[in-house]
């Protein structure tokens, strides 16, 4: 260190050091930036462990608004317009927990064993992610929340809410590494992602920017290649394995909370092959008298079953609007929410 | 709170704005005793009680031991605060370890006990100020030097933000004359502390988890599915990920330090070009393997009855060190391995060659044996449990098949290999300096380009966050 040379000498050699530093960062920076938004890369809020854990603590947030938690994976994620459910149910506070590609029951599990939840569930499931072997897997998302949660992530991931806002360069895909890599190997820039997500964590598809064909094949190969090597339980398995959930629910229901499950719309093959493996009949409509909780299917409700889904299994993020009133209507037509 | 968050960012703004504003050298100390308990509280709030109990707790016994006149008082005292103190850190760190291996000797006895689930959260950074507490009260108990009258200097001492989770572990003597003399920021240890937190940041986040720990979690997530190759690959991405997460901290704890106007001591001097285990462990983790030299290795007796007791004392205080590092027999295998390393070396040299020691081409023969053994004990170091460290091993040794998989190896597996070359590389040429050094001799404008692009490449490199390893300890 300079510790022998004049103050003022010291001053200079560190203040050159600090205006090229910052110049070159600078440069690099806005330069990469520019250079990804010129191939119409667009900056946008990342969905990740942080960005739930945010979600979770509105859970118990104060207030006298009743908490209206949002369970499930994408169909719901992607579906639900927030502000819809704000304006439409003044008295709860939606949050969105769902968490795309996991199904929701350890979430589920989590509101049991929180003593102080007693708001209301909506848990998008299908009658296959009701198999026992599904429960766990959002459990990492609550292990992080428990575990490794702190004030200091809370504040960390505001601001990083608004970098990945505000810059493309925020984004994982545009890091230095994956870029020299691809660069390295030949291969094609990052896909430009059709998906936004909100700070909420909802999210919007826009339909408009995939070739739904092939995304709608897509889904229905999945979904056959895991039937093949995760065949159905059968119906008494699949029932003896709802004990649990039974649990849960009684538990959030004993602190005066509900639980609403809920088998979000699909159509085309993908409703076919799900409805062969899991015939309704022995599985779902089993469910409410086996746990003792409202289930509402999306084939009891016509403007449900009729929305449009792009990839029979989404719907583009202009028929949420549309999408979210029908099934509000369904909720308190019911009555398990209030106006 | 992390070095490497936004809010250690703007922590780290308005605490050097806060220090710099004071005048009161009392208040200053005030104000980064304060705000290095919000540093910790941002983990876990209720360990911040631990910690201020522990704090004062040897603050009085120290006091204790040093008024007491009668030996045998002076010894129960310093019994008592090693009893406490460790006793803490058992309970937290070791209680589980200790009653899963007691189910498992009941269990070989034919006695069936299931140990009671409970689910231990460890406080973090528990490990290394119960280690600064325990030197303090050490040397006061051998009569290094007289206990400080002030609570908050102590305080400052054991709970000073920079160092307070995962070290440098610094003694009371290094630290002492810095709290009690009034200092504060010049631009020279501004300068130099912001290069240091720039260059500890591009070490954990561009290379640590960046380069590094994608290829290390991947194989160790599933070590049986990958070939010799691979599990070189994840080796050595292991033993890079390691070194930049724990010297980059380090880096930042120094260059924090620094900013404020205080020095702590280095903690790594480039120990991937070591020649030979000793060298190693003088360079690497240097505030840890010199506590364990002073407070262990020497109570064991050291070096003072003859041979056998030397190269025994050697391998229990590794033996001791590795479990300190986790409650898990793999970390013991990582120390037992490196105090067989040091007791062959240490053999070696008494017996069979010590005329050639200084050989250049035998230094260099035995610093790629250096290296490939440190690297090896990391397998066992990261491995899950015992049986995949085994697993492990006999991948890694299979070298036929290490040779012929070299050629599958994936791009991002190569850019580990090349990244790992260039960090050994770079020890080599550094090897008895380091980066303030180095960063003092270069001309300004050369200086602020070399940090720029780091700058660049720290935020060209999102990602999750990783924890830093050494936290967990």
């Amino acid at each position: 260190m300079r510790s022998s040379t004049s103050s003022s000498s010291s001053i200079r050699h560190w203040g050159v050091a600090c205006f090229f530093c910052a110049l070159v960062a600078v440069a690099v920076c806005v330069g990469t930036e520019l250079h990804w938004r010129s191939l119409g890369y667009e900056s946008g809020i990342i969905d990740s462990k942080l960005l739930w854990a945010e979600q979770r603590d509105q859970v118990d947030a104060r207030g006298s608004r009743t908490p209206l938690v949002i369970l499930g994976a994408s169909r719901i994620e992607f579906s639900v317009d927030m502000d819809v459910l704000e304006d439409a149910l003044p008295g709860y506070r939606p949050v969105m927990l769902a968490i795309n590609g996991h199904y929701p029951l350890a979430v589920l599990r989590d509101l049991a064993e929180d003593e102080d939840f007693n708001g209301v569930v909506l848990c998008d499931i299908d009658a296959r992610g009701l198999s026992a072997h599904y429960f766990d897997m959002q459990q990492p998302y609550v292990d992080y929340h428990r575990k490794q949660w702190t004030p200091s992530w809370r504040v960390h991931r505001r601001a990083l809410d608004l970098w990945q806002s505000t810059a493309v360069i925020a984004n994982p895909d545009f890091g230095l590494l994956p870029t020299l890599l691809r660069w390295s190997g030949g291969r094609a820039d990052p896909w430009k992602s059709h998906i936004r997500f909100h700070r909420d964590r909802s999210a919007d598809i826009d339909f408009q920017r995939v070739d739904t064909a092939a995304a709608t094949q897509a889904f229905v190969d999945g979904f056959k290649r895991r039937l093949q090597s995760d065949p159905p339980p059968s119906p008494e398995q699949w029932l003896a394995g709802l004990a649990e959930v039974g649990k849960w629910v009684a538990q959030i229901k004993g602190r005066g909370g509900e639980v609403v499950f809920y088998d979000t719309p699909t159509s085309g093959k993908l409703r076919e092959y799900a409805d062969e493996a899991f015939p309704p009949s022995l599985y779902w409509d089993r469910l409410s008298a086996t746990i003792h909780a409202p289930a509402l299917r999306y084939t009891e409700i016509s403007a449900l079953e009729n929305i449009p889904l792009a990839d029979g299994s989404h719907l583009d993020f202009r028929n949420k609007h549309e999408y979210t009133h029908a099934l509000i209507d369904a909720l308190v037509d019911r009555g398990w929410v209030q106006r | 709170m992390q070095f490497d968050s936004f809010t250690f960012l703007a922590f780290f703004a308005l605490v050097l704005a806060g220090y710099n504003a004071l005048r009161a050298w009392g208040a200053r100390k005030w104000l980064l005793l304060v705000a290095s308990y919000v540093f910790y509280s941002a983990w876990n709030p209720p360990f911040l009680l631990l910690l201020l109990g522990s704090t004062t707790l040897d603050w009085l016994v120290a006091r204790r031991i040093d008024a007491a006149e009668d030996p045998r008082r002076r010894k129960l005292w310093v019994i008592a605060t090693l009893l406490i103190n460790l006793g803490v850190l058992g309970y937290f760190k070791y209680s589980r370890f200790l009653l899963d291996n007691f189910a498992a000797a009941l269990a070989g006895a034919g006695v069936n006990y299931a140990p009671p689930a409970f689910d231990i959260v460890l406080p973090i950074g528990i490990s290394f100020y119960t280690f600064h507490s325990l030197s303090y009260c050490i040397d006061i108990y051998r009569r290094r030097f007289r206990p400080t009258a002030s609570w908050r200097d102590y305080a400052l001492y054991v709970g000073f933000f920079p160092q307070l989770v995962a070290g440098p572990i610094t003694r009371f003597t290094q630290m002492r004359e810095q709290i009690e003399t009034p200092r504060s920021t010049t631009s020279a240890g501004l300068g130099m502390g912001l290069a240091l937190l720039i260059l500890g940041l591009f070490e954990k986040i561009v290379l640590a988890d960046s380069v590094f720990a994608p290829i290390a979690n991947a194989y160790f997530d599933a070590p049986g599915t990958a070939d010799s190759a691979a599990a070189w690959t994840g080796v050595l991405a292991f033993s890079g990920q390691i070194f930049c997460d724990f010297a980059g901290y380090s880096s930042c704890a120094l260059g924090s330090a620094l900013a404020l106007g205080f020095v702590l001591p280095i903690n790594f001097r480039n120990p991937y070009a070591a020649v030979g285990f000793s060298d190693f462990w003088r360079r690497w983790h240097i505030s840890l393997s010199s506590w364990l030299r002073d407070y262990l290795y020497v109570s064991l007796g050291g070096n003072r009855g003859g041979e056998w007791r030397t190269l025994r004392n050697l391998m229990l205080t590794m033996l001791i060190g590795g479990l300190w590092h986790g409650a898990a027999w793999t970390f013991v295998i990582w120390g037992g391995l490196h105090g067989l390393y040091l007791v062959l070396e240490r053999t070696m040299r008494a017996h069979l060659w010590p005329a050639r020691w200084n050989n250049v081409v035998l230094r260099f023969a035995y610093a790629i044996i250096t290296l490939l053994g440190v690297c090896t004990a990391w397998a066992w170091f990261r491995a899950a449990d015992v049986s995949q460290g085994w697993q492990i091993m006999l991948s890694l040794f299979d070298l036929h098949a290490a040779a012929t998989g070299i050629g599958r190896l994936g791009p991002s597996q190569l850019a580990v290999l090349v990244t790992f070359s260039l960090l050994v590389l770079v020890h080599a040429l550094f090897r008895n300096s380091g980066p303030i050094p180095w960063f003092s001799r270069l001309p300004a404008p050369l200086l602020g380009l070399l940090l720029g692009l780091m700058t660049a490449m720290i935020v060209l490199s999102p990602g999750d966050n990783h924890a830093f390893i050494y936290f967990q300890f």
